[in-house]
């Protein structure tokens, strides 16, 4: 695989979005609709204890990806209520087009005390081409299990062969890196199938095999079909001092299946890396992988866990 | 109408100063059954952190068979250590319910987490004892019965039955989170899920019993047994404002079924009521039914959610449990 750079396409402080956006177009996904290309991703804003909070929006392109048609002006879906596990924020949002409807699998946080945050992945419909969505029930679709403790979140649900596959991630552990240091979080990657995209069948193992260390935090898986073979790129990092040290940050991993349940994983094959300056130098990640008139496109975050924004590879083939 | 006589309170930590884990309450009783003592498990707390807020662990007595009003043992330490950080359990596992299966013992319980908006939220664990029930492992990590679409939070006061080679767990499930002037106070209601193996369940996914109390009533502990041909639940209710009062406290709910799934609710032939004055006269809650030795008996909390202790009363009629 080898991808061509398109370069950084959107930077949320160009653009007037919704909800006292503060920054940041994380996790952009795409759903490819009949005129235009609509990329969800989530921006912040801050609440009145100071604390962010994650927000649904999207911005529509034409289809070749080159030109930007308009921004949501609404909200796209609301906060959980009270309570709720999409309370404090949804991040990130995959979207897949099902007949009429687009379903939109949400990564919903919640705020706790002895830890920052926990997550599940809850379910929401969209009956007009993903503008708004309606949730499925206020409670979740995946949440904690007996061997998937905590933090359960980043869907990537796709249908092959009259069955959903949704890959996500779960919480192991928390850590810290020494006494005095914040507690960090350690997440791998799984799998789940199901045959109403609904309720879920976990396989209960670890499909990506560590390169790093035994706490390294895998993320953000996402798969496509192409020539034959199945291909995920997700991104993975050290567990401490991944926000600002050299060389610990997330990267892009790749891994390939051609049965759906065994991966080899295969990252100096991702054909895409850091650039050597500018928006993607320190950090790529939050990867999703797109077809569409026939080209296959990769949009990431870079530096800053997609603060300003997100960027475009293509292809080679 | 069920005729209760009550025998007394049976325990309260606070006067026996048991220990600094079991600093106060004795809460959700759950029985099991050995040759010459009766075990209680049960839930006690330490003192209340600097912010109010408690951890609660698994705990038991051994009442005499024979004199059930005679203890004549209570566990030194808690029978199954608090979860990991961030896990659904770190800081309780309140109520519970223990069973005995084969040569195995398993506690279902609530394990309690604190959160910013909410104080705290709750979900289903289980842990195993093989050493008799002295002590439990927990399965897992995480909950064995979590979140889903129509239960968003608060999972708890499991009561664990095996009725032939099934499983069956009541619990209750959050409704919604009322804003109040005080803490955000929660309201739930009474659920039931089925097993094959007690780890994999299906929930059955409605309300069982209708409302008495409105639409914010809450209703907890659904405590089942079979009995005369049908299945009978004791529960517990109240309102979800000022229910630390004698006038909001818990109540003593009461409903039969004759498949598990379709209950009618009777509470006025409960026949357990709070006291004129004591330990039990504001409220009374928690039930736990048991048949031991021809006899039949109920375990309770009093005031104030178990914090002053546990009581026992016993059936006095009806002796056969026929239809009524």
């Amino acid at each position: 695989m080898k991808w061509i750079k398109l370069g950084k396409i959107f930077d949320p402080a160009e653009h007037e979005l919704p909800l006292a956006s503060v920054g940041f177009a994380q996790s952009p996904q795409a759903l490819v609709l009949d005129d235009r290309v609509r990329i969800y991703f989530s921006t912040r804003e801050r609440d009145r204890s100071g604390k962010y909070l994650s927000h649904v929006a999207f911005v529509d392109f034409d289809q070749r990806m080159q030109r930007i048609l308009d921004v949501s002006r609404r909200k796209v879906i609301g906060l959980g209520g009270l309570g709720c596990f999409d309370e404090h924020g949804i991040f990130p949002i995959n979207v897949l087009k099902d007949g009429d409807r687009v379903l939109a699998y949400t990564t919903g946080w919640n705020r706790k005390v002895s830890v920052s945050a926990d997550a599940a992945i809850g379910l929401a419909i969209s009956h007009d081409q993903g503008l708004t969505f309606e949730r499925y029930g206020s409670g979740p679709i995946m949440a904690a299990a007996l061997n998937e403790p905590f933090l359960v979140g980043d869907a990537f649900v796709a249908r092959y062969g009259g069955v959903y596959h949704m890959w996500y991630i779960f919480g192991l552990r928390w850590i810290r890196q020494s006494e005095e240091a914040p507690l960090d979080r350690v997440y791998k990657i799984a799998h789940a199938t199901s045959t109403d995209g609904i309720n879920w069948r976990r396989d209960g193992r670890l499909i990506i095999p560590d390169t790093l260390n035994a706490d390294e935090c895998q993320a953000l898986p996402t798969v496509i079909h192409l020539d034959g073979r199945y291909h995920m790129y997700f991104c993975y990092r050290e567990a401490h001092g991944f926000r600002d040290q050299h060389g610990k940050g997330y990267r892009i991993g790749y891994a390939w299946s051609e049965d759906l349940q065994n991966w080899t994983r295969a990252d100096e094959q991702a054909g895409i890396d850091v650039s050597a300056e500018g928006w993607d130098a320190q950090m790529q990640c939050y990867p999703h992988v797109f077809e569409c008139e026939n080209r296959v496109y990769l949009l990431y975050n870079g530096n800053e866990f997609g603060r300003h924004g997100f960027g475009l590879a293509v292809l080679e083939r | 109408m069920f005729k209760w006589e009550k025998l007394g309170k049976l325990f309260d930590p606070g006067e026996r100063q048991s220990g600094s884990w079991m600093h106060a309450f004795a809460q959700s009783p759950s029985v099991v059954l050995y040759e010459t003592h009766v075990r209680v498990y049960f839930c006690t707390r330490p003192k209340p952190d600097a912010d109010g807020m408690y951890l609660s662990y698994l705990a038991y007595l051994d009442l005499d068979r024979r004199n059930l009003l005679d203890i004549v043992k209570v566990c030194k330490r808690p029978l199954l250590n608090l979860g990991a950080r961030g896990t659904f359990d770190e800081f309780g596992t309140n109520p519970i319910s223990v069973i005995r299966d084969g040569d195995e013992m398993r506690v279902y319980y609530a394990g309690w987490t604190r959160c910013e908006s909410v104080p705290i939220n709750g979900a289903i664990g289980v842990a195993i004892s093989r050493d008799g029930g002295e002590s439990f492992v927990r399965l897992g990590d995480g909950p064995v019965l979590s979140y889903g679409p129509d239960e968003p939070f608060m999972l708890g006061s499991p009561r664990i039955r095996k009725f032939g080679a099934t499983w069956y767990l009541w619990y209750v499930s959050g409704k919604e989170w009322l804003k109040t002037e005080g803490k955000p106070e929660p309201v739930y209601r009474i659920r039931m899920a089925s097993s094959e193996d007690g780890l994999n369940w299906v929930k059955h996914g409605r309300d069982l019993l209708e409302r008495r109390l409105g639409e914010h009533e809450c209703q907890a502990c659904p405590d089942v047994l079979f009995a005369g041909g049908r299945y009978h639940m004791f529960f517990s209710y109240r309102r979800s404002h000022h229910y630390k009062s004698r006038e909001g406290g818990y109540r003593i709910g009461y409903a039969f079924s004759d498949d598990m799934l379709n209950w009618q609710r009777c509470d006025e032939m409960a026949g357990m009521e709070v006291s004129a004055s004591g330990w039990d006269s504001q409220m009374v809650n928690y039930p736990h039914v048991f048949m031991l030795d021809g006899e039949t008996y109920m375990l309770y909390q009093g005031n104030d959610m178990g914090r002053t202790g546990i009581g026992l009363a016993r059936l006095v009629s009806p002796r056969d449990w026929g239809r009524h």
